[in-house]
């Protein structure tokens, strides 16, 4: 009789702990929100744009709709490095404007919230300014072009008789304009073991590749592929 | 505690019975009421403004999944925006001109029994139009206006709404009374524009131009404009035909769930309540939320309804 109860009670608990998850679940709009992303830091961000009304205006992935900002292609979404820009912004809200609807000012929200709503911008840009650039027709670039936006872009960091001497023998132009948009040694998520957490290096390559993604024109990325695969020798 | 196999028995049965019934209250909730009065509580016509449902495109295609909703919801009564019912000519490859022309055509001859078809589907639904949302502005011809009022009509609809200024409401100002409607003024926050509905006084002077002129006050706008929303339904309510309910914070604060903004929505509907004024009470947030949006409306109409009955 105890073995029985005790049964029955084990499988009244199953299916509560069953319904919670199913209730849990049907509370989270994933037609609107889209899937759970792996990168609880991504989920977290993406959630707080979504909670916080931003989606709603500028579109979850930056889609804008009405009269919102298209975030995608902002000059000022461009220039922001670690919410130095978008942060002021959200806290002043932009009460002067010729729109019907000022956006809003969001004082009250803590550095972290902040922190996230940039973090899910930059995210989704990124995400999106891959998409339209892997989309545009692809063209012969301007080598000539293409070294001058090395030179501004890309020079401190790289060299074309340095690491990237005989690229243009490693990769053909596919291989070239896909290891400039996502290169695959950046692509790793974030380490927080002590020894790699501060790697300052590799989080600053990485921020400034995705920089990079969010403000390429496609022309820039033609002229890009253009001069580096002409790098076949040592000598540029 | 010594449970017995007949008691444990009796709990589980009662748990299932409650379950049942608690589906069957919310299946009879939902088609019980064939008629606006389906959101009327206390005495309070509730309403919804269908833009809460941030997922669901306004499209006239989408109009079957939104009156769905609408019942679902246990609304009786909405604001219908004219995108789910006017078709869309902005096709791939047409111009934005040439598309506005085909609108404009459109308009002044919809093929016969248009609006009445679409009547019928909200009234077997039983909901009501209250207001028909309307996007008026310098080009719409006096024959396009008209038109548009008539469709309105045989919606059901008692006036039109917008998110217009004062120079169009002017423009405006001999058409519904042609009709035996009423312009629905809907307020927003740009205070630093002055054609713009936002002020009290920008307010008073839109419905000083027309008896005609009603007021939609929106709340979550008046209060992000700093405005007193208690202040002016006191003052103006003889003007009023409906508020678009929802919360804001103050200074151009952002949206935020019903009681976590400054909109004094309790006060609000209990002012309309106790004074017996018919003045609608629509539905309308902004809020973000991660619950699918037929649960956050859900929550919010609890929160009024709490406040009426």
């Amino acid at each position: 009789m105890r073995r029985l109860l005790t049964l029955a009670c084990l499988v009244t608990f199953a299916a509560s702990v069953g319904a919670q998850t199913a209730a849990t679940h049907r509370s989270y709009d994933e037609q609107f929100i889209g899937p759970v992303l792996s990168d609880p830091v991504l989920q977290h961000a993406k959630e707080t744009f979504v909670l916080f009304g931003c989606a709603y205006c500028h579109g979850l992935n930056l889609v804008s709709r009405g009269e919102a900002t298209d975030l995608m292609h902002s000059a000022l979404v461009g220039r922001d490095e670690n919410g130095n820009r978008i942060g002021p912004l959200l806290r002043a809200g932009i009460p002067q404007t010729a729109k019907l609807s000022p956006m809003p000012q969001f004082s009250d929200l803590s550095d972290q919230q902040i922190a996230a709503l940039v973090t899910w911008i930059h995210y989704a840009r990124q995400q999106g300014r891959y998409q339209e650039l892997t989309a545009a027709s692809v063209r012969r670039g301007d080598a000539t072009e293409g070294k001058a936006y090395f030179d501004r872009a890309c020079g401190s960091c790289h060299k074309a008789d340095g690491d990237l001497a005989r690229v243009g023998s490693r990769y053909d132009a596919a291989g070239l304009r896909a290891a400039l948009l996502k290169p695959k040694t950046l692509e790793r998520e974030r380490s927080f073991t002590l020894e790699r957490r501060n790697d300052k290096a590799f989080a600053a390559a990485q921020q400034r590749h995705h920089a990079l993604l969010e403000n390429y024109a496609a022309d820039d990325v033609a002229n890009l592929v253009a001069y580096l695969g002409n790098l076949k020798s040592e000598t540029p | 505690m010594h449970l017995t196999r007949r008691d444990f028995g009796k709990v589980l049965v009662a748990g299932i019975s409650e379950l049942a019934v608690l589906h069957a209250a919310r299946e009879a909730r939902a088609q019980a009421h064939p008629n606006a009065n389906r959101s009327l509580i206390n005495g309070v016509q509730f309403g919804l403004q269908p833009f809460c449902y941030h997922d669901l495109p306004m499209i006239r295609e989408n109009r079957g999944e939104l009156i769905r909703r609408l019942v679902r919801n246990g609304m009786g009564m909405v604001e219908l925006h004219a995108t789910w019912v006017e078709p869309r000519f902005n096709d791939p490859g047409v111009s934005a001109a040439a598309a506005r022309d085909k609108l404009r055509a459109w308009r002044l001859a919809p093929s016969a029994g248009y609006y009445r078809g679409i009547r019928k589907e909200l009234d077997d639904a039983g909901v009501s139009v209250f207001t028909y949302y309307v996007g008026f502005d310098e080009s719409y011809t006096d024959g396009e206006i008209d038109a548009t009022f008539e469709g309105a009509k045989i919606l059901g609809a008692r006036g039109c709404v917008g998110s217009f200024g004062q120079a169009v409401s002017r423009r405006l100002v001999p058409f519904p009374g042609r009709h035996g409607m009423f312009i629905g003024l809907h307020n927003h926050d740009n205070l630093s524009d002055p054609d713009a509905y936002a002020s009290e006084a920008s307010m008073v002077t839109g419905l000083s131009m027309s008896p005609d002129f009603k007021m939609m006050l929106d709340t979550r706008h008046f209060t992000a404009a700093d405005g007193d929303c208690v202040g002016f339904l006191e003052r103006h309510h003889d003007r009023m035909v409906g508020m678009h309910v929802g919360d804001r914070k103050k200074h151009n604060g952002r949206s935020a769930p019903f009681g976590e903004g400054d909109a004094p929505i309790i006060e609000l509907l209990r002012i309309v309540r106790d004074n017996r004024w018919p003045i609608v009470a629509l539905l309308e947030f902004e809020h973000g939320t991660l619950r699918p949006e037929v649960e956050e409306v859900d929550l919010m109409f609890d929160y009024c309804k709490r406040a009426v009955v």
